[in-house]
């Protein structure tokens, strides 16, 4: 690792654990149950027990506490705990919160974890029907909600026209990811659409959800749970698994940022400058650069975003994207194939945790759509609001 | 379930004329007088009764079940395949000789015609025809057309009013501003920077010192969506979400209102106007520039050769009139009744309309001998409101229209002889 400062969290720490319950539509189970099988899974994939771990870190939208998980999972003391904000925008700030506390000597062994029943209990795909109060953030959504602009498709959505609009894309520029994340599902025996991959056509005939928005623009509703055991890189190094070595880490929010309405500020809605934020951070710290990642995890929870992630992580120029994708760009074998797991599109909705999963995989060698000749994976976070991301090598 | 339907209509047809149940009382001077009073018809009819009152005498009065009527089966038929709501379309009267106190009526009903599935305001439907007749002895003496339009209702959903915003210390002159009519966008105190949403404190010099001006109300669609799914409370899909730039630079959100979706457009000028949700919330909202405003269905001028006549549809004037034609029927008289069957309140019934087109007609006609009436039926006359009746005489036709705040209540078509 080229991290040069000793300010930074570059190679001191990797992920050595990963668990996930089945992914469904209908787990019919609670979700305290989900989040429990996953951390477990994670505890026992990296070879150790309950008692070994001492931090636990989830999203602040989970409802699952971490003194109930550790309860539950016999885990015991707790040295650390922390949650991170902003919806899927949390995901990898998990790993990025368990790295801090463990090269900091804070804790030892630290699980990040997400679980909920997104399709058979509350639904994000709903109406957000109430501001919830006048606090900061019920103030921002009274300025959307009354119009009916009320769901994650619609904010969406607002951005995907701007961008069709300045660059001349289609629907079928959108539609092409949507396709290649059901290709790579469709052999991802785990995955939701195992066996069901989609053409462009029936891309284009599904119905509209929110225009420019089709069904199959938007990423599935799942129930399940995942979670992943951070240890220093050391330790890491003397558990049964390759460890899968967090390079960096980052979290990142932008200038006038708004939880899903970036409409305000200076950019035209073509761009996400939180994502710019993070990636800047990510390169600088791993030293890497687009060129040196063998495949990346983007944040699939609506097609359009995937466009702007690879121009704003410097995959490709601005307004370019489309041209990538329709080279083949993101396939298995293209030039930087983009969720072999099939993404939140194909695998599941496991608000980015199941992505985290998947790169940790792709090191290892062990996963289903395996890349070859895996060094480094770019992981990244909900797209929209604020984010995060990580980048890991092999170790 | 069309064939089924077509051929239990043809079936109904070929019984033809069939009797009815005979009315209870012989024409009386009680019922006439209680009907005079109710509708407020002043006219002395010595010993005839007004033609209007045809179908009162046959009406079945306060009973817990009403005689099937000759349509029965078929309204039956369209209610268990989904065809379950029902308005009344048309009533068409035809007068072939007065009828006098003392005299005993009998009636007969036969089933009309079916017509349909046609796609109407209201979802699609069908609409059902059948007839009433009443003789003395074996004179005919007057004869009624009913029609129904049986339809499946419009799936409206989901109900209520849109999100409420919350509302705080730093956004409260927004909506207050919003309810006086005027779009207000924050101004720096300061150094005079604009900013939409608003916030405390100004981001560029940190002023809390807040000012705002009022928005010209001009600006263009910077982008949009045109949501589909999934339902929202308040919102008809599909509507359009527009995110508008102001003429003063920020950017708002809003609803492009009385445009198709696909009439609208990145870069499309835009107006303000607004949507009033209730006493709390006007939301600022938009329109395609240099378009009137989608005003509510405004009621026609109303053209009229005879002074218009306004009769106040308090909620004793629906009670009385309905109880004294007989009709007990709870949507005319008890309020909750009538809200909890979807009415605004309790509302005029179809034989008081009747009686006030033959009422209306007779007071600039005072010697008039009316033929038959023909009425087609539209916004319910609810308690509250006032029905406004105007019309026009050409030869021996006469044409009555009666309007409520809503729109048209009744046009009717009346042949002298």
């Amino acid at each position: 690792m080229s991290g040069s400062s000793d300010r930074t969290l570059s190679g001191k720490t990797a992920i050595a654990g990963i668990g996930a319950t089945e992914f469904s539509k209908e787990s019919g189970r609670s979700e305290l149950q989900l989040a429990s099988e996953a951390v477990l899974g994670a505890i026992r994939d990296a070879g150790l027990a309950p008692g070994d771990v001492d931090g636990l870190v989830t999203f602040s939208a989970d409802v699952n506490t971490e003194i109930a998980v550790a309860r539950e999972t016999g885990i015991g003391e707790l040295r650390f705990f922390s949650r991170v904000e902003y919806g899927g925008g949390a995901a990898c700030g998990t790993v990025a919160h368990a790295a801090m506390a463990v090269a900091t000597g804070q804790a030892d062994a630290v699980v990040c974890y997400r679980a909920f029943n997104e399709r058979s209990g509350h639904r994000f795909g709903q109406a957000t029907a109430s501001t919830r109060g006048a606090t900061s953030q019920g103030l921002e959504f009274s300025w959307h909600l009354p119009y009916g602009l009320s769901t994650p498709a619609a904010w969406v959505a607002m951005c995907a026209r701007r961008y069709l609009h300045k660059y001349g894309a289609t629907s079928e520029d959108f539609g092409r990811v949507a396709v290649a994340m059901r290709r790579h599902a469709a052999t991802n025996p785990a995955a939701w659409f195992y066996e069901r991959p989609i053409t462009l056509e029936e891309h284009q005939d599904s119905r509209w959800i929110v225009d420019p928005l089709h069904l199959l623009d938007c990423c599935q509703e799942s129930d399940g749970g995942v979670a992943i055991l951070v240890t220093s890189a050391e330790r890491a190094r003397d558990l049964p698994n390759r460890p899968a070595v967090i390079a960096s880490a980052a979290q990142g929010a932008a200038r006038d940022q708004y939880m899903m309405f970036g409409y305000y500020g200076a950019d035209d809605l073509t761009e996400l400058p939180a994502m710019g934020v993070v990636g800047e951070r990510l390169w600088r710290d791993s030293g890497l650069g687009p060129a040196d990642v063998q495949t990346a995890i983007l944040y699939d929870h609506f097609t359009p975003f995937v466009l702007y992630q690879l121009e704003e992580l410097g995959f490709c120029g601005r307004g370019e994207a489309r041209d990538f994708l329709a080279g083949g760009g993101i396939e298995i074998d293209g030039r930087l194939p983009v969720n072999p797991h099939g993404g939140q599109l194909g695998e599941a909705y496991i608000h980015g945790m199941n992505g985290i999963t998947e790169a940790v995989r792709q090191i290892r060698g062990t996963a289903a759509n395996q890349v070859a000749d895996v060094a480094n994976v770019l992981v990244t976070a909900g797209t929209g609001v604020p984010t995060s991301g990580l980048v890991l090598s092999a170790g | 379930m069309h064939e089924e339907l077509t051929a239990l209509a043809e079936r109904l047809a070929a019984l033809g004329e069939q009797p009815a149940p005979p009315p209870q009382d012989a024409v009386n001077e009680a019922m006439i007088r209680n009907w005079r009073q109710a509708l407020g018809d002043t006219r002395d009819w010595g010993e005839e009764a007004p033609p209007a009152m045809a179908q009162v005498w046959s009406m079945p009065g306060l009973v817990s079940r009403k005689e099937p009527s000759a349509a029965d089966d078929i309204l039956q038929t369209l209610n268990a395949n989904g065809y379950t709501g029902v308005v009344a379309t048309n009533c068409e009267h035809t007068y072939d000789q007065p009828v006098r106190v003392g005299e005993r009526l009998r009636s007969t009903a036969r089933f009309g015609s079916l017509v349909g599935p046609k796609q109407t305001g209201m979802g699609l439907g069908y609409f059902v025809t059948w007839y009433q007749t009443w003789y003395v002895g074996e004179e005919r003496v007057a004869e009624m057309l009913f029609r129904v339009l049986k339809f499946q209702p419009v799936k409206r959903r989901p109900k209520g009013k849109p999100s409420a915003p919350a509302i705080g210390l730093d956004t409260e002159f927004f909506w207050e501003g919003a309810r006086e009519g005027e779009l207000r966008v924050q101004k720096c105190g300061e150094c005079g920077e604009l900013r939409h949403p608003p916030g405390p404190m100004c981001p560029a010099c940190n002023s809390t010192k807040r000012d705002h001006i009022t928005a010209s109300g001009r600006g263009t669609v910077y982008s949009y969506v045109v949501h589909h799914h999934p339902p929202v409370p308040g919102r008809t899909p599909p509507y359009v979400v527009a995110l508008v730039e102001l003429e003063e630079g920020p950017r708002i959100i809003g609803n492009v209102l009385g445009a198709e979706p696909s009439e609208v457009s990145v870069g499309m000028p835009v107006e303000l106007t607004f949507e009033k949700v209730d006493d709390e919330v006007t939301l600022p909202q938009w329109r395609p520039a240099g378009r009137p405003a989608p005003e509510p269905k405004a009621v026609p001028e109303r053209v009229s050769d005879w002074p218009s006549s306004e009769i106040p549809l308090t909620p004793t004037f629906i009670i009385s009139t309905a109880i004294a034609t007989r009709d007990f029927t709870p949507v005319h008289h008890d309020v909750a009744l009538a809200r909890a069957q979807g009415s605004k309140d309790i509302f005029l019934n179809i034989l008081t309309t009747m009686g006030l087109v033959q009422r209306y007609v007779l007071e600039h006609n005072p010697d008039a001998v009316l033929a038959g009436m023909k009425v087609r039926l539209g916004a319910p006359a609810y308690a509250g409101d006032a029905l406004v009746l105007t019309g026009t005489r050409e030869g021996d036709t006469v044409t009555v229209r009666g309007t409520v705040s809503l729109g048209d209540h009744v046009n009717a078509t009346v042949t002298l002889r």
